[in-house]
């Protein structure tokens, strides 16, 4: 009896497979539902059978894990830049994406880099996301001759490490914590000010440098760090609001800076809460409830005008794909995509070299929609402004560039 | 000196945070009481009270967080309290009949019962952010201002209050506690519970239902762990990693105060609340160190009395 | 009741079920469950990611579509033929016409087959437990593992940096955490804490870390050493720390070990993060840290991390030994004390074992193995910070071993293994494999995961190749008799 048990239970299960895969394979054929809205792992973004060769663009990022939100937002952006650029269709190959998720943790970073690095047809690679993962992939990246441009990785070290392939498109710490700092010192005349980090790699970065930028300008500092998942902000911002500090720039991720908004309300802080481009994202604004996030200010150094009506396009294309709001390095990721199609709309061919590529990439000048895409020899985003960003009746705004805020103080 | 100038406030914050830990910690508890398992999925049960209680919220104002008209805020926050529980107390229903029947079924060792508790955390997590997308959901603003009274001692800009949000959250705590409180001593449910948590194969022999009995223990643990997740979504941040961290922290709550044991989960939460307070108040940027502080007082605790602050078991000590 | 036959009892159900409710029908019973399962399915497998904003779209493509149609209309393809299956089988129930699988075969298959089938299963029980067999399947398997990255797959970059980075690591890990877990019997949920010491060790005498006053890479003090001294210092280190971890809190029984142990992970974690001491350099960690050479007589080589092959046969090779030693362990007096402690410690306690003695050694080997593979991660990421520690690291280590099957060394081998290399080959399977595309969107490879284990768990609770000994154990308690690890013991026994 068992055994007809089993053996029907065994056929039942094979059965039941096979049916469902079929269910599945006549599904993907029939694309119905709302698959138009959907992106599988770059299928659906490779444009239609038109003969023309295909290569690849990767995305190394965290996908899945804790850090999964900033990923994703990088992963869409790149998605989105592919789509465009397949519609239009004036390349001489389709473009597609390729994913590889290294969870933002270091460990996976080499892993990750060797699964774009073997596939012939990636030509570029928008990241690693990470400084972590980006330490550790950075090497293999210049071995190869992949160029990899990161929307996201901030720590300054990481250009100076001598990846000759490793470029970015986002300010590094030292430049948006010293444009903070001198922000607020001078055009917000705090001669008191707290900061407050999240104690991951981005968050100490940018209050190190932040914290340095303050001294030599002769502000008072008081810091402290509450660790992204911590779960009760009151007491800190308690302690924020009682210290008296003119200012309180929090150096961290939106997820978590929203709930310290929260308390900070809660609190009754009254001076000018200021936080970074990891921060400057209509997820805050949701998390923290509109009340908390009224008067927040960002700096970023990013340019994202709400008035351009290209990232109003931007804006509307990326909710159309991803069915979310653009979040913190959409914008970067489109862009640093961007640049690797101009490179090789620039070498004009259906067969270019990543080593050529590279080259190219080094010398870029593509105007991207946050920003002048140029680069240093070392790697860095040449041009260095820092804007300042303030939620104004739930929306982020644009005060202006930290430079002329300072100067004109 | 800043923690005798805190005092209250410290006292109040803990009270706060601790009372939402007991809530989770009743639910490890409970579990461990009639099945010998640290059910790791617990934190997933509290996180889809969380997300039950905002699609409510969302449902009945939509997202620009107003109360509708036509509801008091009372009925308002309560459907959402509702809501949460309900659903949570589904989640922790089925992942029973699913996950953990099977294996009572088979005798099979606690080891087996604790890796298929993670395996259901991990599905049930992922699960929710592909369903619900991976950033942090909106929660309609509704209980975030509207000082109720006054603490002693000053802050800088005026005195401390107490808002609504803040009595919502220690009050429903203490209301639920009490209830379980009773059901656990008062009830015929609660003598089953007891009975199957000192001895089930006893308690079988003697008419007890265990099946059902630890399936109800499941709904019990999953409607507190509901409720204290509509309240954690108001004052915290709701997403699907959310679960983990508070997890953790009442799991450790509830050996605190002796697992096993229903008042003992109250008391470690509420000891665990107040411990990571002042230890805030009390060491010089004490918020990076109140992990560590918590786990040396558990640590400490368990050298004192080997079986948590009031001993194992639901039974014995109820 | 004896005497009535099964045709007459499906006859007095059939009757039963007729004066039941229509609803009550089994059949109807199952139908539910199977469609249950399809839509869960519908919804896994579906490629579209949910929305923060819009919570019902990935049920409205899941379900209110075409492919929740098909899905649905599969369901009951799949209950109509499970139920006509179910209903002849009731049928030859009835029918008295119970057979086993030999006789069915004996019938489909001509006899000569028949025979040759039986004299080769004959073989195949002669050979398995044959020594000699044993050996040279053994030495074959040993030399497939050495050669791992010219095979296959693995001739890709990817795979061979994924078998040195994670399966080679964890392995080690797990080997270590099945000592603690399987034989002693202690619930360890901390153990990952014991690599960050040994990767931190590693860090250390690099040279790279403490970080020089105000970041200054030129002023950190002049420790460098070739890496491989760190194993000895690694294992020195994590054995203290295992020590101090293990002696006051080994008294405890099963459940708050494990959060003991569970808190000195985040302990660990924090003094990381809050870097006393500028010992660490809190979350900014270190790049850069040199790895392994040999440098030993005129024969030099440096290991590279561009090239994963070299920190394999390192892994490999410390694998090896570690299964090597912990073999003549489990056999010798030690390990037979393991199972005395994990079966009935307060009898091994009354029969005078020292058990907390034996606790704080399987303690300390288990730290030190960790510390091991710490340190040749490390080597081959070479770079640190404290994320690369999570909480979760340590759950799925454990995870590793009871998947595998506790207590047994290949059972672990190979659980690790499978479980460290899935997520990375469902991301990037080779180009012969749903023709290089991912087998599932990266984004829910996490619940897969989750799934497997689940599954797992459920219909095979010992794990994939339990060790006799723990299978013994947990047919007993299946029954009834005796208990499968030492968590199980009533609180009055151990506790004072």
């Amino acid at each position: 009896m068992r055994t007809i048990n089993r053996v029907r239970a065994g056929a039942v299960i094979a059965a039941g497979v096979f049916a469902l895969s079929a269910c599945a394979g006549s599904s993907t054929k029939s694309g119905g539902g709302s698959s138009s809205s959907s992106t599988g792992s770059g299928s659906s973004t490779s444009a239609a059978n038109n003969g023309k060769p295909t290569l690849e663009i990767g995305v190394q990022g965290p996908l899945s894990g804790a850090n999964q939100a900033l990923g994703l937002n990088i992963d869409w952006g790149v998605k989105l830049a592919v789509q465009q650029e397949n519609a239009k269709g004036d390349l001489p190959f389709n473009l597609a994406v390729k994913e590889a998720d290294d969870q933002g943790l270091q460990n996976n970073g080499a892993d990750e880099a060797n699964l774009l690095i073997q596939d012939p047809k990636v030509m570029g690679v928008v990241g690693p996301a990470f400084s972590g993962p980006t330490a550790a992939a950075g090497a293999l990246y210049s071995t190869a001759n992949l160029v990899a441009i990161s929307p996201s990785a901030t720590a300054p070290k990481l250009t100076a490490s001598g990846f000759k392939t490793f470029y970015r498109v986002v300010a590094n710490d030292n430049i948006q914590g010293k444009a903070a700092a001198d922000y607020m010192a001078k055009s917000l005349k705090a001669g008191n000010v707290f900061v407050v980090d999240d104690k991951s790699q981005y968050g100490q970065g940018l209050s190190t440098a932040i914290i340095a930028q303050l001294k030599v300008d002769g502000v008072t500092v008081e810091t402290d760090s509450a660790q992204a998942g911590t779960q009760d902000y009151s007491q800190l911002a308690s302690k924020v609001a009682s210290s008296g500090a003119k200012a309180m720039y929090y150096a961290g991720y939106y997820a978590d800076g929203g709930v310290f908004a929260k308390a900070l309300k809660s609190a009754g802080y009254t001076g000018t809460m200021m936080s970074g481009d990891g921060s400057k994202d209509p997820n805050f604004i949701t998390t923290a409830g509109k009340d908390a996030a009224e008067g927040w200010q960002f700096t970023c150094a990013c340019l994202d005008a709400g008035t351009n009506p290209k990232y109003a396009a931007f804006v509307s294309a990326y909710k159309q794909l991803a069915n979310a709001e653009p979040g913190t390095y959409s914008i970067e990721g489109y862009d640093a995509a961007n640049t690797i199609i101009s490179v090789l709309k620039g070498l004009n061919t259906a067969s270019p070299t990543r080593a050529a590529v590279a080259g190219a990439v080094g010398t870029v000048d593509y105007q991207g929609l946050s920003k002048e895409v140029k680069f240093t020899s070392t790697g860095d985003i040449s041009t260095t402004a820092v804007y300042v960003y303030q939620i104004k009746s739930g929306v982020i705004t644009l005060l202006g560039d930290v430079n002329t805020l300072v100067g004109g103080s | 000196m800043y923690f005798t100038q805190h005092f209250w406030e410290l006292l109040f914050q803990g009270i706060r945070l601790g009372s939402l830990y007991a809530l989770i910690a009743i639910g490890y508890t409970m579990v461990y009481g009639v099945l010998q398992l640290i059910n790791f999925a617990h934190s997933e049960v509290f996180m889809s009270g969380a997300l039950g209680g905002v699609f409510m919220l969302t449902a009945l104002a939509g997202t620009n967080g107003n109360i509708p008209s036509g509801f008091s805020a009372f009925e308002y926050t309560a459907l959402a309290l509702i809501a949460g529980a309900v659903v949570s107390a589904a989640v922790a229903f089925s992942l029973e009949r699913v996950a953990y029947r099977p294996l009572r079924k088979r005798h099979a060792p606690k080891l087996v019962y604790l890796i298929t508790a993670i395996g259901a955390s991990i599905f049930l997590y992922n699960l929710a952010g592909k369903l619900f997308g991976r950033n942090n959901l909106q929660v309609p603003e509704s209980f975030h201002s509207g000082p109720v009274f006054v603490l002693p001692g000053t802050g800088p800009s005026g005195p401390r209050t107490v808002k609504t949000l803040d009595v919502l959250i220690i009050v429903t705590a203490f209301v639920m506690m009490v209830v379980l409180d009773l059901v656990i001593n008062r009830t015929k449910l609660g003598s089953g519970i007891r009975a199957v948590a000192q001895d089930a194969e006893t308690a079988q022999l003697m008419g007890v239902d265990v099946g059902k009995v630890i399936s109800r223990t499941f709904i019990i643990g999953g409607l507190l762990a509901g409720v204290g997740g509509v309240l954690y979504a108001m004052f915290h941040a709701v997403s699907y990693t959310m679960g983990f961290i508070p997890g953790i922290k009442a799991f450790t709550a509830a050996v605190l105060g002796g697992i096993g044991n229903v008042r003992g989960a109250m008391l470690g939460g509420l000891l665990l609340g107040i411990v990571e307070s002042f230890s805030q108040g009390i060491i010089p940027n004490g918020l990076e160190w109140v992990d560590v502080v918590s786990f040396v007082v558990l640590v400490v605790v368990l050298l004192i009395r080997p079986t948590g602050i009031l001993g194992e078991r639901t039974g014995r000590a109820a | 009741m004896s005497t009535t036959s099964i045709s007459e009892l499906s006859a007095q159900v059939r009757r039963l079920r007729k004066q039941d409710a229509w609803w009550k029908n089994p059949m109807l019973g199952r139908l539910a469950i199977i469609e249950a399962l399809v839509l869960v399915l519908s919804i896994l497998t579906n490629q579209v990611q949910g929305s923060s904003s819009d919570y019902t779209l990935l049920f409205k493509s899941s379900w209110f579509s075409s492919r929740g149609a098909e899905y649905v209309i599969g369901g009951v393809l799949i209950w109509i033929i499970a139920e006509a299956w179910r209903i002849q089988g009731l049928r030859r129930l009835a029918g008295q016409t119970v057979d086993v699988a030999g006789r069915r075969i004996a019938i489909i298959l001509p006899r000569s087959f028949t025979r040759q089938y039986a004299r080769l299963t004959a073989f195949i029980r002669w050979l398995i437990p044959n020594r000699w067999f044993r050996r040279v399947l053994l030495l074959a398997v040993v030399a497939v593992a050495i050669f791992l990255p010219y095979l296959g797959l693995f001739t890709l970059p990817y795979f061979q940096s994924v078998l040195a980075g994670q399966v080679g690591v964890y392995v080690l890990a797990a080997l270590g955490l099945n000592v603690v877990v399987g034989w002693a019997g202690l619930l360890d949920l901390g153990y990952i804490a014991f690599f960050a010491i040994g990767a931190y060790t590693t860090a250390i005498l690099s040279g790279k870390l403490p970080v020089g006053a105000d970041g200054n890479p030129e002023a950190h003090p002049p420790i460098h050493l070739n890496l491989f001294f760190a194993f000895p210092i690694a294992v020195v280190l994590t054995m203290t720390a295992g020590l101090i971890l293990g002696a006051p809190t080994l008294r405890l029984r099963g459940d708050y070990l494990a959060i003991v142990t569970l808190g000195f992970h985040e302990i660990v974690l924090q003094l990381a993060k809050n870097n006393p001491h500028n010992l660490t350099n809190g979350p900014l960690g270190a790049t850069g840290i040199s790895t392994f050479r040999f440098n030993l007589f005129d024969v030099h080589y440096d290991w590279n991390p561009t090239d994963s092959k070299p920190y394999w046969f390192l892994a490999i090779g410390l694998i090896l030994i570690v299964v090597f030693a912990f073999r003549r362990l489990e056999h010798s007096k030690v390990g037979r004390t393991w199972t005395a402690i994990r079966e009935d410690e307060v009898a091994a306690a009354a029969s005078g074992v020292p058990t907390v003695k034996y606790k704080l050694m399987a303690f300390m080997i288990g730290a030190s193995t960790s510390g091991f593979a710490g340190v040749l991660a490390t080597a081959k990421i070479t770079a640190i910070t404290p994320d690369n520690f999570p909480l979760q690291l340590s759950i799925f280590v454990l995870a590793y071993v009871i998947f595998g099957g506790m207590g047994s060394l290949i059972g672990v081998i190979v659980g690790a293994s499978l479980m460290t290399f899935l997520p990375f080959f469902l991301q990037g399977p080779p180009s012969w494999f749903n023709s290089g595309k991912p087998v599932v969107d990266p984004k829910d490879i996490p619940m897969w995961v989750g799934a497997v284990l689940l599954t797992m768990m459920i219909f095979r609770p010992q794990g994939l190749i339990p060790s006799k000994r723990r299978a013994q154990e947990l047919a007993q308690a299946e029954h009834g008799v005796g208990d499968a690890d030492a968590m199980t013991e009533p609180a009055e026994g151990v506790a004072p």
